[in-house]
């Protein structure tokens, strides 16, 4: 049950995909200067991710791993099809937002390289809460990312000014970008070590 | 002075530092200077020969497809390319095969890759003069020589960013990421 519950938060905490592995940092670093751009692209992520993953969880293991990663890398260029339809019909100013960074996010790390090592050696409801947890961990820091910079570098909040009177232009740059997540990336270890120190020295 | 344009020209193209892609795989294969560099000449390999071969995609491909065909039409590509390259490496000896194979398992689908092809595909889409097959494949040489810089850039400063002065919260990427990022505005600067 112990591990369960440490597999559970890990996507969060532990072991954000983000902040401890630096994986699908790219369309963060350029599109993630907004809270609109954020939203789009938690919804491709969140959508894409989560079903290829679902569906790639049946590929069977006897196939050889270059086929197999082949396997996934198609499967979620499939899924990209319904997921890029339903945003051009409900949200079309997304596709436009995120560009290229679209399409990329079907081939992420997480989905073809990371999936097996990460999901794939679990039970299958145990790989869908903590791929779901996984999930949540990659949107709290793209929504807190966007926020940040939209507010530092725009000095708006969902494109609606704000009372701020300094703004930083370059933060909405993908310098900025590579700066801000660097800095998030050291605060995050600090808060991890922190965190797991507290809780060695409860224990013992 | 040509030769000052035509770098600052590259890294001002450089796919890393003005659109961040590839990082990620960087980051994968910084565990030494030796993977990073070995991962971006790989890179530099699948981005050039995918590079060519899109070109016959984007010339064939129905413009009502286009938009969502692209995309399997790319990862199909890089997918046949993987597999080769993997089974090129399996004659050259078991010895060789062990050492490098990993090289190419990261390199074959991330955004370094699947980046290029995009935006060389819509560079061309913009401007009809590009839309041939040796503009294509040096297009793509030269996303791949961008991440060969990159890489050259943080294998310069790779130990001192993983070295025992650096605060251990910073330590290894999120230095690397800071690192990066002041290359990145320098580069900005040159455009």
């Amino acid at each position: 049950m112990k591990n369960r519950k440490n597999s559970v938060f890990d996507g969060i905490l532990g072991d954000n995909i983000i902040l401890s592995s630096l994986m699908v940092i790219s369309p963060i670093i350029i599109c993630g200067d907004s809270v609109k751009n954020a939203l789009s692209l938690i919804y491709a992520f969140n959508s894409m991710t989560f079903i290829s993953l679902i569906i790639g969880s049946f590929v069977p293991k006897k196939i050889p791993y270059t086929i197999r990663i082949i396997i996934y890398a198609v499967i979620s260029s499939l899924v990209c099809i319904p997921v890029r339809w339903f945003a051009v019909e409900f949200y079309p100013d997304s596709i436009h937002r995120i560009g290229i960074y679209y399409p990329l996010l079907a081939v992420n790390s997480l989905i073809v390289l990371q999936s097996e090592a990460k999901f794939y050696r679990m039970k299958k409801g145990r790989m869908i809460i903590s791929l779901v947890f996984y999930i949540i961990g990659f949107d709290l820091v793209m929504l807190f990312t966007g926020a940040v910079r939209e507010f530092f570098a725009y000095g708006t909040i969902l494109s609606k000014v704000a009372d701020i009177n300094t703004t930083v232009s370059g933060l909405g740059m993908p310098f900025g970008g590579f700066i801000f997540l660097g800095l998030m990336c050291g605060v995050y270890r600090k808060i991890r070590s922190s965190v797991r120190s507290g809780q060695t020295e409860s224990e013992e | 002075m040509f030769i000052i344009n035509d770098i600052i020209a590259l890294l001002a193209a450089n796919l890393i530092l003005t659109q961040a892609l590839g990082t990620s795989t960087m980051f994968i294969a910084a565990s030494g200077r030796k993977n990073l560099i070995r991962t971006a000449c790989v890179i530099t390999l699948f981005t050039t020969v995918a590079s060519a071969f899109t070109y016959f995609v984007d010339i064939l491909m129905p413009s009502s497809v286009r938009v969502y065909a692209t995309l399997i039409c790319y990862t199909l590509i890089i997918g046949v390319l993987y597999a080769f390259f993997l089974t090129v490496l399996y004659f050259f000896g078991r010895e060789k095969f062990n050492a490098y194979k990993k090289y190419i398992h990261i390199s074959a689908f991330n955004c370094a890759v699947m980046g290029t092809l995009f935006t060389i595909s819509e560079k061309a889409a913009a401007d009809d003069s590009l839309r041939n097959t040796v503009t294509y494949f040096l297009k793509g040489l030269e996303a791949g020589a961008g991440f060969i810089v990159a890489s050259l850039f943080l294998a310069a400063a790779f130990k001192k960013l993983n070295s025992e002065k650096v605060p251990a919260s910073f330590r290894g990427y999120p230095a690397m990421l800071i690192y990066l990022g002041i290359i990145s505005m320098a580069v900005y600067a040159l455009k």
